[in-house]
């Protein structure tokens, strides 16, 4: 076991030069630092063995015949399927705006005309509650910066 | 009758990249081949658990190919992928309300999972090592794992392990050293001196 190295080194350059991605400079920075540095030394050691250790293992993994056999999708399909969802939403929205103006204009008085009011009122409140609640999940979500 | 393609190993990543993108669907079974078991794998070291594994890397392999078109061609394969796998553990974690800080694996299933070398009377104490190696990795926090296994198992350069942990490149270094750093001394903790 090593004893922590005393002086002013950035210690984890020794990472960088087992790694081998040191520009030159700092290369010999730590060469110079390791020949009087017996703990550096040791920790180069250590690092380099556990790395050999873990590099030259092997995981067993799944055969052939545990994938899933169907092809990945066509570029044809994928464009489509993308394509594909903004027009239904976009339907699905000009649907229900002409829906909503036919029964407004079909509304034989004033209470139809309230029930239709309450029922999209009801609605938009429920969409920004949904809407509110991810904003504030987005905000304090760690994860929210890795683009899926 | 089996393409050109499939039978061309040989080729590129970059290669089979533009062949995929230009429809063709042996190329994308090329690099599904060559791909998908490093993903399982990153996705066991992440979740120890050979289930979620398979789930998390067959779910990666499928949204790998669904972005093929937005895929740039300069970039290296294994990164993007990895970074997908990474994504792929979170909403896992995500899903089953796991918080950063939670992801710890079971250091026995996750070592269970290595495979005994061609000769393992004679490599014993390698393995034995391997194994208390992997337990100590296992009892990392995800952060410092991932960029142990990206590093010293997937054996990315330092610009792909920034790219998939969307850090800074100049922050690999020091964060890879405090975790070899720690690793070291869970391996001490546990007796083991490498």
């Amino acid at each position: 076991m090593s004893e922590p190295c005393g002086r002013t080194f950035d210690e984890a350059l020794i990472s960088g030069y087992v790694d081998g991605t040191l520009v030159q400079g700092d290369a010999q920075r730590v060469q110079i630092h390791l020949e009087d540095c017996a703990s550096c030394r040791a920790l180069v050691d250590e690092i380099t063995a556990v790395r050999e250790t873990t590099i030259s293992s092997a995981f067993a993994t799944p055969a052939d015949h545990e994938w899933p056999a169907e092809a990945p999708q066509s570029t044809a399909s994928r464009t489509a399927r993308r394509l594909g969802w903004p027009v239904l939403a976009a339907w699905a929205i000009l649907l229900a705006g002409v829906g909503l103006l036919e029964a407004w204009r079909d509304a034989d008085d004033s209470l139809e005309r309230l029930i239709l009011v309450a029922g999209v009122s009801g609605l938009s409140l429920l969409f920004l509650s949904v809407l509110l609640d991810r904003l504030k999940a987005r905000k304090s979500d760690r994860y929210h910066e890795v683009h899926k | 009758m089996t393409s050109a393609v499939a039978q061309d190993d040989e080729a590129t990543d970059r290669e089979l990249i533009d062949q995929a993108h230009s429809g063709q669907w042996d190329a994308q079974d090329t690099l599904a081949r060559r791909h998908r078991q490093s993903a399982f794998v990153l996705a066991l070291q992440m979740l120890g658990n050979r289930d979620d594994a398979m789930d998390v890397a067959q779910d990666a392999m499928l949204r790998f190919f669904t972005t093929l078109d937005s895929f740039d061609r300069e970039r290296r394969v294994q990164p993007w992928l990895f970074t997908i796998v990474r994504n792929q553990v979170r909403d896992l974690w995500r899903r089953r309300q796991q918080r950063p800080g939670d992801g710890l694996v079971d250091g026995e299933a996750l070592a269970g999972q290595l495979v005994d070398s061609a000769n393992p009377e004679a490599d014993l104490q390698r393995q034995q090592l391997r194994k208390s190696v992997w337990r100590a990795v296992a009892t990392l926090s995800e952060t410092k794992r991932e960029i142990i296994v990206l590093r010293d198992f997937h054996d990315l350069s330092y610009k792909d392990i920034a790219d998939v942990l969307k850090i800074p490149i100049g922050t690999v270094m020091s964060r890879l050293h405090g975790a070899r750093k720690q690793l070291k001394a869970k391996l001490e903790e546990g007796g083991h001196h490498v």
